[in-house]
């Protein structure tokens, strides 16, 4: 298109003498200047403080002009200058010189489109909209069904979605989110939970170790836990052995979101307070369909003095209405060797029918009392894995950090 | 947890009526216990309390179910005294020092009985005895043996026996290099120069614990009458235990218990031991916790249901006998989960929480999501993978140099032995697993790699990194770099670009990203010697950040 044009008298006026507002910025890099000053210094001032202003290069106050910032690089001269010479310029530039009707659509142009006139167009181009042609062609109706190029949607991976609404869900629900490291010492995973060093739990078939990564540190309330578990605290009997800080000291990747809330009660937590995690775990596992050694925990603790055994149906009840969207739940006697009382919760999910989506239990005191806690403190968890795996359409639970593309591009948002 | 498998008939049986589905389901879940499945006569359950053997037979079910149902209080089972002792050679000493054993006398072990004794000798050795370690258990048919029993040690070689369902004679060396049980669990004998052996006055060899019986008393049919039971292990409060859990599941279908005095050099014991533990409860704590109002007299019936027996009740403080199979007693509260089962879940109402907190998701993942959607916004496909991973994708096929990293010493697949440092191999794993699928290929991924760092308190520290990566056929340097210069700009971010040098990219097509003279990361055209490594056929170029390092730099104040 750009070939197509040519410079109006003023335009040539320009290119020669400077654009007017230029002008007028020359004359201000002395100072400010009074206007009549300014209208004999400056030929076409009004074109002048138009486009000065418009640029934000000059501003007016009490019958001075003053100016703000001179411009380092003016495209509309260059391009004057350019058309000049005959070369080309950039589009966006010559639809404001035509517009200040210092460039015009060179006559001869316009003839050539002139044939077009009364004809069916296929495609409306710049140059029939420069020209005002357009308004005399027609445009031929295309097939509504051809469509173009297909394009893929970028979105949020489909499992980490979830997640984040489930975040967010948790947030609502008044609950502070927890974070911790990925590597754990044995002490926080299992011995400030209570769970002893002989629990089969902690064995070699069940807890990913740590090749030569030495020992880590404890805390200063290791002495605590270590009495809880030799002979007991708060009028528990412990588990009668003896605690070794050595074992307590190694490291192995998180086993359980639950190491997060023993060091959030160690930290000191608010009372009352209600805190979550989304935390990965990694567990020694056949791995299928059902099963994987790297997954995502979802749970949390509650903790106030005036926490009781129907608080704690009454949290699960809570999720399973607000996250299961269940609407019938039922609660079974269960086992955590770090809670007591403790029930699983079955909820009936208006698609997929009864599933287990939670359990909950009063840490023992042989656990809280150590990390120095007073109150009662509420733990519970959320199986997400089925709800997730539902929700995303998916059988495979390695699915959930799916490799398939393909997938990810047709996979519905909602 | 310990999975079972019971026969639905012998449930009933031991129950006192039929069932239907949703009854078993109900009443095995007061026991803790999960339904599988239920196949015809087969139930498969699962067992949730690890720490009550006592649980995992449909003996010990059924005895928790008619507690909970018909508040009997603690279960009585007479024992008599038997004539059977067992010597103890002080050789045991060092290598597998304690016994506890019984007589068990009138037996009738029916097809399902047979298999429950033998499934909970099992589980009990297996979940409880740390896979044989702690506990083996051993049962024997009494009327083929000679009394008293001598529990000693043996040369590997010195002693032939045929061992369970074996034919040929074998010496205890040959059986751990032989029999399927010797292979199994001979590492449980790993260094030790004589073998513990049961044998009797006959000098019939008994057993090799902790890895097999002879073929001979060894071997206990629907015929065996009489039956001898020993537990040999390291500690003997839990062999008490675990005696008493399985006489006491055999004592359930009527059999008669007979003690059996175990001689040691130094002392002799009389084992089993049903002397019940005493534990106390106040109720005022249980009314706290519970926040049910019941009466002293409705509490003591919750745990007259929960197997216990009252003896005494001093204001509100409850003192009670729990049987002997049962070890996991610790603490008042032990006591107070027994009487909330046997109150009944089901009949308590959730009362709701009314907390006065407020929520909050944590910084770095409000930063994280904000990020996403500025890629998300750029065209990319956000994709997730495993923190696990392994060398060859980390490094080899990356064409770098090994790096120390996170490494785990038990993996169960070489596919996931180790933790990612970096970010970009799982990118390009991706993009190798789509290969035929259209491009251009944008995608993304916002997660956490773990490094080695010996100043922190786990000796390793997570990074959260960003890794980004085009592959097209028109795709080259610039493309990414101009990517990555709107995702830095939109933080505000005056970052700097060096020529770089990284094995993965192709020279000089590759840059260091500097953000206030801090090292952010890399972007650059990954080298063609990595795409074939990877088999893409396609240009691929790429960035990777330290989110981590972004988030400590930038003031970020609107996070807040």
């Amino acid at each position: 298109m750009s070939k197509r044009l040519k410079l109006t008298e003023e335009g040539k006026d320009y290119a020669k003498r400077g654009l007017p507002e230029l002008n007028l910025v020359e004359a201000l890099k002395q100072g400010p200047i009074s206007l009549s000053r300014a209208r004999e210094l400056v030929d076409n001032l009004d074109i002048a403080l138009q486009w000065g202003k418009k640029r934000n290069w000059i501003r007016m106050d009490g019958g001075l002009i003053y100016l703000i910032s001179p411009p380092d690089v003016v495209p509309e001269q260059e391009a004057l200058i350019r058309a000049s010479k005959g070369e080309t310029m950039d589009e966006g530039v010559a639809r404001i010189l035509i517009q200040r009707n210092l460039i015009e659509v060179e006559s001869s142009f316009v003839e050539e489109l002139k044939h077009l006139e009364g004809k069916t167009v296929s495609r409306l181009t710049p140059e029939l909209m420069s020209t005002g042609l357009w308004r005399n062609v027609k445009l031929r109706p295309y097939d509504v069904k051809i469509l173009g190029t297909k394009v893929h949607p970028s979105k949020r991976q489909p499992f980490d979605h979830f997640l984040s609404e489930l975040r967010q869900r948790l947030v609502e629900l008044g609950f502070v989110e927890m974070k911790g490291p990925t590597i754990e010492t044995e002490f926080w995973n299992y011995d400030a939970l209570y769970q002893p060093q002989g629990h089969p739990a902690r064995d070699w078939l069940s807890t990913f170790y740590l090749k030569g990564a030495g020992l880590g540190d404890l805390p200063s309330i290791a002495g605590n836990v270590k009495k809880a578990h030799e002979h007991g605290v708060s009028g528990s009997t412990g588990w009668g052995y003896k605690w070794d800080p050595m074992r307590a000291r190694r490291l192995m990747p998180r086993a359980q979101g639950t190491a997060l809330s023993a060091r959030t009660l160690a930290k000191g937590p608010l009372i009352p307070g209600k805190y979550f995690a989304i935390a990965r775990c990694y567990r020694p596992d056949v791995i299928d369909a059902f099963h994987g050694i790297e997954f995502v925990q979802v749970e949390g603790i509650v903790v106030d003095e005036s926490l009781t055994f129907r608080n704690l149906l009454g949290i699960l009840e809570m999720f399973a209405r607000e996250i299961a969207r269940a609407n019938e739940i039922k609660f079974i006697p269960d086992y955590y060797p770090f809670t007591e009382p403790s029930v699983q919760m079955s909820a009936k999910h208006p698609a997929m029918g009864w599933i287990e989506f939670g359990g909950a239990g009063i840490f023992r005191e042989e656990l809280t009392k150590p990390l120095n806690v007073d109150v009662p403190v509420i733990a519970w968890g959320l199986g997400v894995d089925r709800l997730a795996m539902f929700k995303l359409g998916i059988e495979d639970i390695r699915d959930l950090f799916s490799r398939d593309l393909d997938w990810m591009r047709r996979k519905a948002v909602v | 947890m310990p999975s079972l498998e019971v026969s639905l008939r012998d449930m009933e049986r031991l129950i006192g009526r039929t069932l239907s589905p949703d009854e078993l389901r109900h009443l095995v879940g007061l026991a803790k216990c999960d339904v599988d499945s239920i196949v015809g006569d087969s139930v498969k359950l699962e067992a949730k309390d690890t720490n009550r053997p006592d649980l995992w037979s449909a003996e010990g079910i059924a005895r928790e179910i008619r507690f909970r149902v018909k508040k009997l209080g603690l279960p009585k089972y007479k024992v008599s005294r038997s004539k059977v002792e067992v010597i103890v050679d002080k050789s045991v000493k060092g290598v597998r020092p304690f016994t506890a054993c019984a007589v068990v006398t009138n037996l009738h072990l029916d097809e399902a009985a047979l298999s429950q004794m033998i499934q909970l000798q099992e589980k009990v050795a297996s979940n409880y005895g740390g896979g044989r370690r702690d506990i083996a258990i051993g049962v024997y048919d009494l009327d083929k043996m000679k009394p008293p029993i001598n529990y000693t040690t043996v040369d590997p070689d010195g002693v032939r026996f045929v061992p369970l369902d074996f034919e040929e004679e074998l010496t205890p060396r040959e059986i751990l290099e032989k029999h399927p049980k010797g292979k199994e669990f001979g590492h449980l004998l790993a260094g030790v120069s004589r073998y513990p052996i049961f044998i009797d006055s006959a000098g019939e060899v008994m057993s090799v614990p902790p890895i097999i019986n002879s073929n001979f008393s060894g071997k206990v049919t629907e015929n065996t009458r009489n039956a001898f039971i020993e537990c040999s292990g390291f500690d003997l409060g839990r062999l008490s235990v675990a005696l008493n859990v399985v006489t006491t599941a055999l004592a359930e279908r009527g059999a008669e218990i007979g003690a059996v005095k175990v001689r040691y050099a130094d002392r002799a014991i009389v084992t089993p031991d049903f002397k019940p533990g005493r534990a106390s409860v106040d109720l005022v704590h249980f009314g706290r916790i519970s926040d049910l109002t019941l009466s002293p007299s409705k509490a003591c019936d919750l745990l007259r249901r929960s197997g216990y027996s009252v003896i005494r009740r001093r204001k509100d403080k409850v003192e009670v006998l729990y049987p002997a199979y049962r070890h996991d007693v610790m603490h008042e509260r032990d006591l107070m989960e027994d009487m909330l089962i046997s109150y009944g879940y089901d009949k308590i109402r959730p009362q709701p929480l009314r907390l006065p907190t407020v929520g909050m998701s944590s910084r770095i993942e409000r930063f994280s999501s904000l990020l996403c959607e500025l890629m998300i916004g750029l065209g990319f496909q956000q994709v997730m993978s495993y923190t696990l991973t392994n060398k060859v994708e980390l490094f080899a096929k990356m064409k770098l140099k090994e790096e120390p990293v996170i490494e785990l010493e038990n993996p169960v697949s070489s596919s996931w032995d180790v933790f990612r440092n970096w970010m970009l191999p799982c990118i390009v794993d991706f993009l190798s697993s789509n290969a035929h699928v259209d491009y251009p290929q944008n995608v993304f991924e916002i997660g956490d790699v773990v490094v080695p760092d010996q100043t922190k308190e786990t000796r390793a520290m997570d990074r959260r990194k960003l890794a980004c990566a085009r592959a097209s056929a028109e795709v080259g340097y610039q493309d990414i770099a101009s990517v990555l210069d709107a995702f830095l700009s939109s933080l505000g971010c005056q970052y700097e670009l060096r020529t770089g040098s990284h094995p993965s990219f192709i020279e000089g097509r590759v840059a260091d990203v500097i953000l206030k003279g801090a090292d952010l990361g890399v972007v650059g055209e990954v080298s063609p010697e990595v795409l074939e490594a990877w088999d893409i056929e396609v240009p691929v170029s790429a960035f990777e950040i330290d989110v981590s390092s972004l988030y400590d730099i930038l003031p970020l104040e609107n996070l807040d």
